[in-house]
């Protein structure tokens, strides 16, 4: 049982459920998931054949910015950035590369990154994006998605906004209205409205 | 006759020569020699006789010697696809135990077997099935999906099945129409190692089940015996076709419970396979059939029984 606020799984089959506790668990775990879910519905019927997960998210941090994860001052023409974290060092790099060319980039050492310009930098170099978590997460989720649900189920409809996620799946066509008529009613057992 | 029994010999390979030697002058036949690092595993057919006496001269070579029924067997591992879903976890365990239990397995990942009503078998993947010896279904959780497609999946197939699933054995045994030789309930898909004492418990259960089947398939031979018995036709090829000494496969000639398949290109030496002559003017081409495999170009060479040939060598 991954440590989810709420984690039921609702089957027909008695045992295929069991199962599917344990690979939804599996699953959410090996993609470092459990953090970031706080409940999580699944509703499986093998007869229909229907697969539906409702979820909500955790709060997850924002972008990361420049002056989140370095000290910046400037010297002269050189604009010099002590990394204190280097989570984000390789996109901070190609953003570096990209806006101001690769030769007046340079990488002295591990945490040190120097930029040399000779007019000043445009803006606050600080305010600048590096990397934005929630962009890989909302694909994270749906790949867990996908990677619980049972492997025919290849017609799908998925949704992820805010921090409210559903993913319904099936091997036939999904009905128009299924959404409001299933994945709503699995939503509101979450407290969720869409 | 004597009859020949299927062992593993596990030992360092400090002398593990005097091993093969003292195999072969029993009159067995090593199937598959794997070093690995100090360690040397022997696959081999020995006279039922002689299994203590090998015990005894391996004993101060620290050398173990056990039965292991799947020795000289070619077994199929049957995946419905070969997505994350179903592999590596359930499948791959699978094979390597088996292998671990003397056979050789191959992983058949099928193209288009997932699903329940979508699920399919191409012709490809029947063909090449049915040059083994068994096949073992590893499939999934739900009972009414399993219902419904392995009709599908097991069309064609002229081999000894065992089937896997979520579903107890006797809720398998119930959907699972036409019946096939095995069953073994309780193994689903799952997304991690099989480590947990009833994971491993449950792999046991498997290996006993396809040695159960093959040992019905192996007394069924018996009443009309191969006219070459596999290992030795093995040996002969080993011995007479250079070619095979310079292929870099693990098992350049497989030993299958019916006959072997040799992994060199059939157009280029099937004639010369057919012509080879075992023994007093016996050649594989009199008492066996030379195929093309379905297996890349390989060649499979399937022996008649003696009834056919009138002969035994």
């Amino acid at each position: 049982m991954p440590p989810l606020e709420y984690f039921t799984v609702e089957c027909s089959d008695g045992v295929g459920g069991e199962a599917y506790e344990r690979i939804a668990a599996d699953v959410l775990q090996d993609l470092d998931l459990l953090k970031v879910i706080d409940k999580l519905h699944i509703y499986i019927d093998p007869v229909v054949p229907i697969f539906v997960a409702a979820g909500l998210l955790r709060k997850i941090p924002g972008a990361v910015r420049l002056r989140d994860m370095a000290a910046i001052r400037t010297e002269g023409e050189r604009t010099i950035m002590d990394i204190s974290d280097e989570t984000y060092l390789a996109p901070l790099l190609t953003k570096l590369w990209s806006q101001f060319a690769r030769e007046n980039v340079d990488q002295p050492d591990r945490f040190t990154v120097v930029l040399t310009l000779r007019e000043p930098v445009p803006g606050d170099l600080g305010e600048m994006v590096v990397a934005d978590p929630r962009e890989t997460l909302y694909r994270d989720i749906i790949y867990a998605m996908q990677y619980i649900a049972p492997e025919g189920f290849k017609v799908r409809r998925q949704y992820v906004k805010g921090n409210v996620f559903y993913y319904v799946a099936s091997e036939d066509t999904l009905p128009d209205d299924i959404v409001e008529t299933l994945v709503a009613g699995k939503l509101a057992l979450l407290g969720v409205t869409l | 006759m004597t009859v020949l029994v299927p062992i593993t010999y596990k030992g360092g390979i400090y002398r593990h020569d005097d091993i093969i030697e003292l195999i072969e002058d029993l009159g067995g036949y090593i199937v598959q020699k794997h070093v690995l690092a100090q360690e040397v595993v022997l696959q081999s057919f020995v006279p039922r006789d002689d299994v203590e006496q090998i015990r005894r001269i391996a004993k101060p070579l620290a050398g173990e010697v056990k039965e292991s029924p799947l020795v000289g067997t070619e077994i199929a591992v049957i995946s419905p696809s070969l997505e994350i879903h179903h592999l590596p976890h359930t499948s791959c365990d699978i094979a390597e135990y088996l292998r671990q239990a003397g056979a050789k397995t191959n992983m058949v990942g099928l193209a288009r077997g997932f699903g329940k009503r979508i699920a399919n078998l191409n012709r490809e993947e029947r063909d090449v099935i049915n040059e083994h010896d068994l096949a073992v279904y590893v499939l999934g959780n739900f009972a009414e999906c399993i219902e419904h497609k392995f009709p599908v999946l097991q069309r064609g197939i002229e081999v000894p099945i065992v089937i896997t699933g979520a579903p107890d054995r006797e809720t398998l045994q119930k959907i699972v129409d036409p019946p096939v030789d095995g069953y073994v309930g309780g193994i689903g898909r799952i997304m991690h190692r099989f480590r947990r004492p009833e994971e491993l418990a449950k792999l046991d259960e498997i290996v006993a089940e396809v040695a159960r089947v093959l040992d019905a398939r192996r007394e069924v031979l018996a009443n009309d015996p191969l006219s070459i018995f596999p290992a030795r036709l093995k040996d002969v090829i080993e011995e007479k076709v250079y070619e095979v000494a310079t292929l870099t496969h693990p098992t350049p000639v497989t030993v299958q419970m019916t006959g072997v398949r040799v992994k060199l290109p059939y157009d280029d030496y099937a004639p010369e396979f057919r012509a080879l002559e075992i023994q007093d003017g016996v050649a594989i081409g009199d008492i066996a059939e030379v195929l093309p495999s379905r297996m890349r170009n390989y060649i499979i060479i399937r022996i008649k029984p003696y009834s056919e040939t009138g002969v035994m060598v």
